[in-house]
């Protein structure tokens, strides 16, 4: 189900917030349940793999956690856990994208390598692998203690508001909530709050730049003008889609009592590609950090051996996103940018440069990756370099203004300009909640309900992550 | 926010979400109905059904659609947006999207694989039945007025759609170039636009040109003498309601907007005084999509592109003609009633150019059922 | 609160199972009259932003009422199938109308038919059975009927 939709706010959102706050006792098992409704709703047999999935991690994180087990017992039973939760994302993310390449390869010996095969991809199947290897790593390493009973890790694997597109939440994080949690009119009032802005900004902006940047990366050879317009309304299509998703899912939390982690901290805003990195995405990239980046080795051993964990990490990070070379490239791109910064040092030139040029310069490298992210493949992505350079070759290019400008997209691609680079993320700006916000917000909602209706299906990029 | 003001806010959220399908299900109560989301419990959970499912729930919803109106109109009056489907050029010209992508998206192989098979494969049938085969691609409104659509065109489009005509030619299709004719035409004379301000097609002065240089063509490649029919044109004006215009909602009379008036001359018999009309043994079949619909089926009936071919040509013809099915749908009915094939001598086949990438159903390549005999008998 | 919730949910399920009222068109439009079971939906309906088309489904018949059709599946081609029956009437297509909401495989309707299909309707059909021979049904009245 998608948060923005009229299934989902008039009939899925009053319906569960009622019962669940009709019910006496049973509110996990009901969010549980509702939950598996949610994720059920895109494709029915998808939920048979997100319970196989935590049955794996439910049996494996007991025993792990179990003080009777031997040392040998807990590492197969971790073992078993990585294997699973891997083995389910790497056959139904990356099966196609292996046989594809195994099979281009093997052909130029004659051969066929991998059957091909239809693999339907799960939505959400990044989010809800990461969050489950996180418990059974975190139960070995004595960090979190293993769930009471299998409702518990069930709540929070399912637990609709981050399931689909996170953030991504560790279960220490929500254990303690799970078992004990409090309901309160202030954490209910901030929740429909954030909800209304990330709605608000899912709808308002980021749907309407997604639009324009659709007809511009479509377009055979954009003009230099049209393909630095339509990257820059991809920059803010992706920012304001997958943060208004963070808004509404930590809202979402708040209504049923839970607090979800923020996920983004103005990231346009960075000076530099490491500080995007701490403000982008930050569930993923502590994520990676925590569970990747530091059992490589992190920063202690040596500057060669950081800058190939830094491009490690991002390839990984990249290749997370989507089974395709665009994604290894573009992570490859910023673990190279990475490893280049701390190369460079905090004493170079770059840092000499007034903050407005630092944060331009960064924006300018986060908008060449978007390039990479956005094109479906490298010959794409190609051509839409040599456009923004000036170089694309279509006679028939100038047509594609009448489609991307109108007073509405300009006026949407100015508001877009500036909220992303404001320096106080929405779920800051409502911490202190006050009549002019809220007035602010309400007509804000009102019209994004209204635009919704308008709008065909429009599922949240992440989605397909 | 102290708390009683919190309690009203979420007091208001929580009426917002939950009164609307409150009020659905007492509407649909009263009017004797079955609530449509009880609807859910019917059906076989499968992806298809839930979307489904949705699609009608947001449908029937009695707060979406004119609220989904008002937005529209909103847009176009606050900002002059015409939606994801319209695109709105200079001077109150509307475009088909679609018209335009098909101008600046990557084209999909040179010409298109499908439609470049299916149109060889249909002249290779039709010629094992004796009968020649007339290709006629329509520009679009986007390839012939640019500049209408923005500022920023090009002055003159490089439509994708003329190197599929060369190709076609060296493959020995013949085809008519009506790009040039517009053109041309276009530098000729200042006046009266070619094609229609609020809709995707040509006027009837456009269709009449079109008609009359492809008639001539016909009659120069002496695949049929000229008949014994004169006709005579009698001027008319239409009021049209654009389809472009419909699609954004103008339709509506309080509206006012999506009309304009057409000069057109229908064509009348002139040993009768009767309009034209399509004759089902006629050596000619046209076959074709809604530019050869529009002033011929609709108003004022008798003055779009078939009745003026007939009269250069002295001769009615049959026609079959399907809305956006230029390049499939026209030839599977052709071949569900392949009576219309007996006798006929040529075929003229009009497509918009844009289906040459998103024609409906594709470029399926559409068996004709066995042929009889050649026709040898002399045209009348 | 929780006394109000199941009223509400039992006089809702009470309109679910409520007997559909007779309906005149059913049996005297077109010249057939049909129960028959919607077998499949043989793809994505086809857009309908500039042009209305129709699309051809396979039923398999349960009952003939009226008329004469051939036991087994037969094909049936409805005007502008993304519509609720009752709102896709226009202009181009003559009456047709009826009940059902919308199209999901698996369904049983009471149809009045029309033969063949493009006597009735001179629009754009799609046709996903085109190589199978036989008639094509023009659906003029399309009820929801139970299974």
């Amino acid at each position: 189900m998608v948060f923005t939709s009229h299934v989902f706010l008039f009939y899925y959102l009053p319906l569960v917030l009622l019962i669940y706050y009709l019910l006496p006792r049973g509110r996990n098992a009901f969010l549980t349940a509702a939950s598996y409704v949610f994720y059920g709703w895109w494709e029915p047999w998808f939920v048979l793999l997100m319970l196989a999935s935590t049955i794996l991690d439910f049996v494996c994180g007991g025993i792990i956690g179990n003080p009777a087990s031997s040392p040998a017992r807990r590492k197969s039973a971790l073992l078993a856990a990585i294997c699973g939760d891997l083995g389910l994302l790497a056959f139904f993310k990356y099966y196609t994208f292996t046989a594809e390449n195994l099979n281009r390869l093997a052909g130029v010996f004659g051969m066929n390598a991998l059957p091909a095969l239809e693999v339907v991809l799960p939505i959400g199947i990044s989010f809800y692998t990461f969050e489950s290897l996180s418990y059974t790593i975190d139960v070995y390493r004595g960090t979190a203690k293993p769930a009471r009973t299998f409702s518990d890790i069930s709540c929070f694997v399912s637990l609709f508001p981050h399931l689909v597109a996170g953030p991504i939440v560790r279960y220490n994080v929500l254990a303690e909530q799970i078992a004990r949690r409090d309901h309160t009119w202030e954490k209910f009032s901030y929740g429909v709050a954030l909800f209304m802005a990330g709605f608000a900004k899912k709808i308002l902006l980021a749907n309407p730049m997604g639009a324009v940047a659709d007809e511009i990366f479509g377009a055979a050879s954009p003009r230099a003008l049209e393909a630095w317009f339509g990257v820059t309304a991809y920059a803010f299509q992706i920012y304001f889609d997958f943060s208004g998703y963070s808004d509404m899912a930590i809202g979402l939390g708040r209504m049923f009592g839970f607090l979800i982690p923020i996920n983004f901290a103005s990231p346009y805003r960075s000076e530099s590609i490491t500080e995007f990195w701490r403000r982008w995405h930050i569930s993923l990239s502590t994520w990676l950090r925590d569970y990747l980046y530091i059992p490589l080795g992190g920063n202690r051993r040596g500057s060669r051996r950081t800058y190939l964990n830094l491009a490690l990490v991002m390839l990984l990070g990249g290749l997370w996103h989507g089974a395709n070379w665009t994604f290894v490239a573009w992570g490859a791109y910023h673990g190279a940018l990475l490893a280049f910064e701390r190369w460079m040092g905090k004493t170079s030139a770059y840092w000499f440069l007034p903050l407005w040029g630092r944060r331009g310069v960064t924006f300018l490298l986060v908008l060449f990756s978007w390039v990479l992210f956005r094109a479906p493949d490298f010959a794409h992505a190609q051509r839409f370099f040599a456009s923004l350079f000036g170089l694309g070759g279509d006679p028939n290019a100038g047509l594609l203004a009448g489609l991307v400008y109108s007073p509405y997209t300009l006026a949407v691609f100015a508001l877009s300009a500036w909220f992303a680079f404001q320096k106080t993320e929405i779920y800051e700006w409502l911490d202190e909640l006050t009549w002019p916000k809220a007035a602010v917000l309400a007509p804000a909602f009102a019209a994004a309900v209204a635009v919704m209706w308008t709008q065909a299906f429009n599922p949240f990029l992440y989605y397909q992550f | 926010m102290k708390s009683g003001w919190r309690q009203a806010q979420i007091g208001i959220f929580l009426a917002a979400i939950a009164v609307p399908p409150l009020v659905q299900t007492g509407i649909e109560v009263a009017s004797g109905r079955t609530p449509q989301v009880l609807s859910l419990l019917r059906i076989r959970p499968s992806e298809a059904n839930l979307r489904a499912f949705e699609r009608e729930l947001e449908e029937a919803s009695w707060l979406a659609g004119p609220v989904r109106r008002a937005v529209q109109d909103a847009w176009w009056r606050g900002f002059g947006y015409a939606g994801d489907q319209v695109a709105a050029g200079r001077d109150g010209w509307l475009f088909y999207r679609q018209d335009v992508r098909y101008l600046v998206e990557p084209a999909g192989g040179d010409p298109p694989r499908d439609a470049w098979r299916a149109i060889l494969d249909f002249r290779d049938q039709l010629a094992a039945r004796g009968i020649a085969l007339l290709v006629c691609p329509a520009p679009s409104k986007a390839s012939i007025y640019p500049e209408r659509l923005t500022r920023h065109a090009p002055r003159k489009v490089v439509s994708p759609t003329l190197d599929t005509l060369r190709r076609l030619r060296e493959a020995g299709v013949e085809t008519m170039d009506w790009f040039r004719l517009f053109q041309d035409a276009r530098q000729r004379r200042s006046g009266e636009p070619h094609y229609l301000r609020l809709d995707t097609h040509w006027t009837a002065e456009t269709a009449r040109l079109a008609a009359e240089a492809t008639g001539r063509r016909v009659l120069e490649l002496g695949w049929l003498p000229g008949g014994m029919v004169d006709y005579h044109l009698r001027p008319v004006h239409v009021s049209r309601s654009g389809d472009l215009a419909r699609m954004l909602g103008w339709e509506h009379p309080a509206v006012g907007l999506g009309r304009e008036t057409v000069a057109c001359h229908q064509v009348v018999r002139s040993d009768t005084g009767e309009r034209y009309q399509d004759d089902p043994a006629s050596p000619v079949l046209v076959l074709g999509d809604s530019f050869l619909q529009v002033f011929q089926a609709d108003e004022p009936l008798a003055a779009g592109w078939i009745a003026q071919l007939a009269r250069v040509l002295r001769r009615p013809v049959t026609s079959l003609v399907r809305n956006g099915g230029g390049a499939t749908l026209v030839r599977q009915e052709l071949s569900r009633r392949p009576a219309l094939l007996t006798g006929k001598r040529v075929v003229i086949w009009e497509f918009a150019e844009r289906d040459l990438r998103f024609g409906m159903e594709g470029w399926q390549r559409v068996t004709l059922p066995p042929a009889g005999p050649l026709p040898s008998a002399p045209i009348p | 609160m929780r006394a109000l919730v199941a009223p509400m949910c039992l006089a809702l399920a009470a309109c679910a199972t409520a007997p559909a009222p007779a309906d005149p068109e059913l049996s005297s439009l077109g010249k057939h009259e049909v129960t028959a079971e919607l077998v499949e939906i043989p793809g994505p309906f086809p857009a309908n932003d500039l042009y209305n088309y129709a699309f051809v489904f396979k039923y398999r018949v349960r009952q003939v009422h009226r008329g004469s059709v051939p036991a087994g599946e037969i094909l049936v081609g409805h005007y502008n199938p993304r519509k609720a029956r009752a709102a896709a009437a226009d202009e181009e297509s003559g009456k047709i109308g009826g009940r059902l909401e919308q199209f999901r495989a698996g369904d049983v309707h009471r149809m009045a038919l029309e033969e063949p299909l493009d006597h009735h309707w001179i629009g754009g059909i799609i046709d996903k059975y085109f190589e199978q021979k036989g008639t094509r049904y023009w659906a003029v009245w399309t009820n929801p009927a139970s299974r």
